[in-house]
């Protein structure tokens, strides 16, 4: 049986929160239900004192239950308060859909680092969540790690909402602060010549500096890639460390053209371990920060 | 030694500061929401203002391993305009209820106007409200008829004196305000408040208890270092360490304390959900430097 995001958030509290904390948002949750702004506004504030701010201890099956009742929802790094949050914004009323946008840019405008890290993860359990588009490439200015990384990471409301201009300049900032690119989900799907040339730029800025070149840029700018992009390539496939050689082995095998098969050619070794799967992504990128 | 400084306006400060006062031992600190040396003329830049205290300056802070707190309030100077003053009352709810807010302040009185009462009045009745304790600003000028005043109205809304702090104490004001229960704090200012010789002497006179050392530090002529410079001072001319760490340290933990907001195993021991959302991220040292302090060889080079 399938649950509704609402059902689940409340089993995962229910689980966990001392049964005073859990009086405590039952009261606030039906105060908010009648659009009393004040009370949503104080209990959002309160709720890490009333019900704490320990890590959701959630199962496989959770974690299951939650992408089927929202898909893209990857709840595994939520807390408790973050929850109780989510359901006070959940019961606010939304027929009225500019009021209700109104409220939550209030939210918003006014937020301390948890609450906005917990306003962006919420949205995509919201209604409206169309209005919201501005709100993201607005937070993805951001220049707090973990806010950005709210939004970048493990949110499916960037792949479905975000205009390619915003989607380009959220996955060269994540470079460039040194937030990884693979939970961003949408990743493979949402690559573009555009921004395969920003990434190109911005690896050559590196080098110029005398920086390293984060390795996961390989994997959204080789389905581009043009001479000058596979001339980089195949130099670090020569002469780079062996985390950057895999990260080009696996972004040359998925552009399957015949200039990369070349470069591939010149260490069978590694091509060989990139064709297989036995190197992937999300190793990289953990082996990387 | 560990040392807190509980009133700096860190916001008006730079990087070099809050490196030099890691090095000093300054583990916490609290920014007192204040004017900003010109009037603000319209609620966006107060909202704006309270933001950053509960925000991104908690977060510049944390970079350098130093934990910021704050409180919330209406200053007595821009209390005199009323009109902003009553959209200020308006907007204080949404941030009194967060994390790192541990007290309402700083209010009291600057030219002891009508205005000024009214608005420290309400506030005092918001913190109870919100069961938060008080930071009370003293004024520059007839101070102490403003520190007595502002003792007999919080008496008058029955708040007990151990909720609040008098801040901006002197060798005339502080008999008072220590007879009467309040917590005393003295702010170590070049050329106005309070110098750190005239500090040692006070903590020599009255003892360490209910006595509290801060910097005040904002964006005039003042001083980061002042409360690890006057803890400092006082172990040099014979002050007991124990009153040192008291005064510079502990009475701020428990006059604060009192918020449910302020506590030292935030940043001795920080869970883990704070480690990760604030030390982390690490944009204020750009490129991925660890925080550092520059030895002198290295500052002709800029990496």
């Amino acid at each position: 049986m399938s649950y509704t995001p609402v059902q689940l958030l409340e089993n995962w509290i229910l689980r966990q929160a001392s049964d005073a904390g859990q009086a405590w948002l039952d009261t606030q949750r039906e105060a908010v239900a009648t659009s009393d702004l004040k009370s949503l506004y104080m209990a959002f504030g309160f709720a890490p004192r009333k019900v704490g701010k320990a890590d959701l201890q959630l199962t496989e099956r959770d974690l299951n239950d939650a992408a089927e009742a929202r898909p893209g929802w990857m709840p595994h790094a939520w807390t408790i308060d973050q929850a109780a949050r989510v359901l006070l914004l959940m019961s606010l009323p939304s027929e009225d859909d500019a009021a209700f946008h109104a409220t939550l840019e209030k939210l918003f405008q006014t937020a301390e680092i948890r609450e906005q890290i917990c306003l962006y993860q919420a949205l995509q359990l919201l209604p409206h969540q169309e209005l919201f588009d501005d709100r993201l490439s607005e937070g993805i200015r951001t220049n707090i790690k973990s806010i950005f990384e709210s939004i970048a990471h493990n949110n499916p409301l960037p792949m479905e909402l975000m205009s390619e201009q915003a989607w380009n300049q959220m996955v060269l900032k994540a470079l460039f602060i040194g937030a990884a690119l693979d939970p961003i989900e949408g990743l493979d799907r949402r690559v573009n010549p555009d921004l395969a040339r920003m990434l190109i730029d911005f690896a050559h800025e590196r080098r110029a500096a005398k920086r390293p070149i984060p390795v996961e840029l390989w994997r959204v700018a080789a389905p581009f890639a043009d001479e000058v992009a596979l001339e980089d390539m195949r130099a670090l496939f020569a002469s780079g460390e062996q985390l950057e050689q895999s990260a080009i082995a696996l972004a040359l095998v998925s552009t399957a053209c015949d200039e990369a098969d070349v470069i591939l050619k010149t260490n069978p070794e590694i091509a060989k371990r990139a064709e297989s799967g036995e190197i992937t992504w999300r190793e990289i990128a953990q082996q990387a920060y | 030694m560990k040392f807190i400084d509980p009133h700096i306006h860190v916001t008006s400060r730079t990087t070099d500061d809050y490196e030099a006062m890691a090095k000093a031992g300054v583990a916490a600190i609290i920014e007192p929401a204040f004017w900003l040396g010109q009037p603000r003329t319209n609620v966006g830049s107060f909202q704006d203002y309270f933001s950053s205290l509960v925000g991104f300056e908690k977060f510049r802070a944390a970079q350098f391993g130093i934990r910021h707190y704050c409180t919330i309030g209406l200053n007595s100077k821009e209390a005199n305009n009323e009109a902003l003053a009553e959209q200020v009352m308006e907007i204080m709810p949404l941030f009194l209820a967060k994390e790192n807010v541990v007290a309402v302040g700083e209010i009291g009185f600057d030219d002891m106007t009508a205005l000024e009462e009214k608005y420290l009045r309400l506030q005092l009745e918001m913190a109870k409200e919100v069961d938060l304790p008080v930071l009370i600003h003293t004024p520059h000028r007839n101070k102490k008829q403003g520190t007595y005043r502002s003792m007999d109205i919080i008496e008058e809304h029955e708040i007990p004196p151990h909720l609040v702090v008098i801040d901006h104490n002197n060798e005339e004001t502080c008999e008072e305000v220590l007879r009467r229960g309040y917590w005393a704090a003295f702010t170590i200012y070049p050329k106005t408040k309070m110098g750190n010789e005239r500090m040692v002497e006070i903590v020599k006179k009255y003892g360490p208890e209910r006595i509290i050392v801060d910097s005040s530090a904002d964006w005039g002529v003042s001083d980061p270092l002042a409360v690890p410079k006057t803890g400092n001072l006082m172990l040099e001319r014979g002050v007991p360490e124990e009153h040192v760490e008291l005064t510079c340290y502990k009475n701020a933990l428990a006059a604060y304390g009192q918020s449910g907001q302020f506590e030292e195993s935030d940043w001795l021991n920080p869970e883990p959900i704070d480690q990760r959302t604030l030390f982390e991220g690490n944009s204020v040292l750009r490129g991925g430097q660890t925080p550092r302090v520059d030895k002198p060889e290295d500052d002709r080079i800029i990496q």
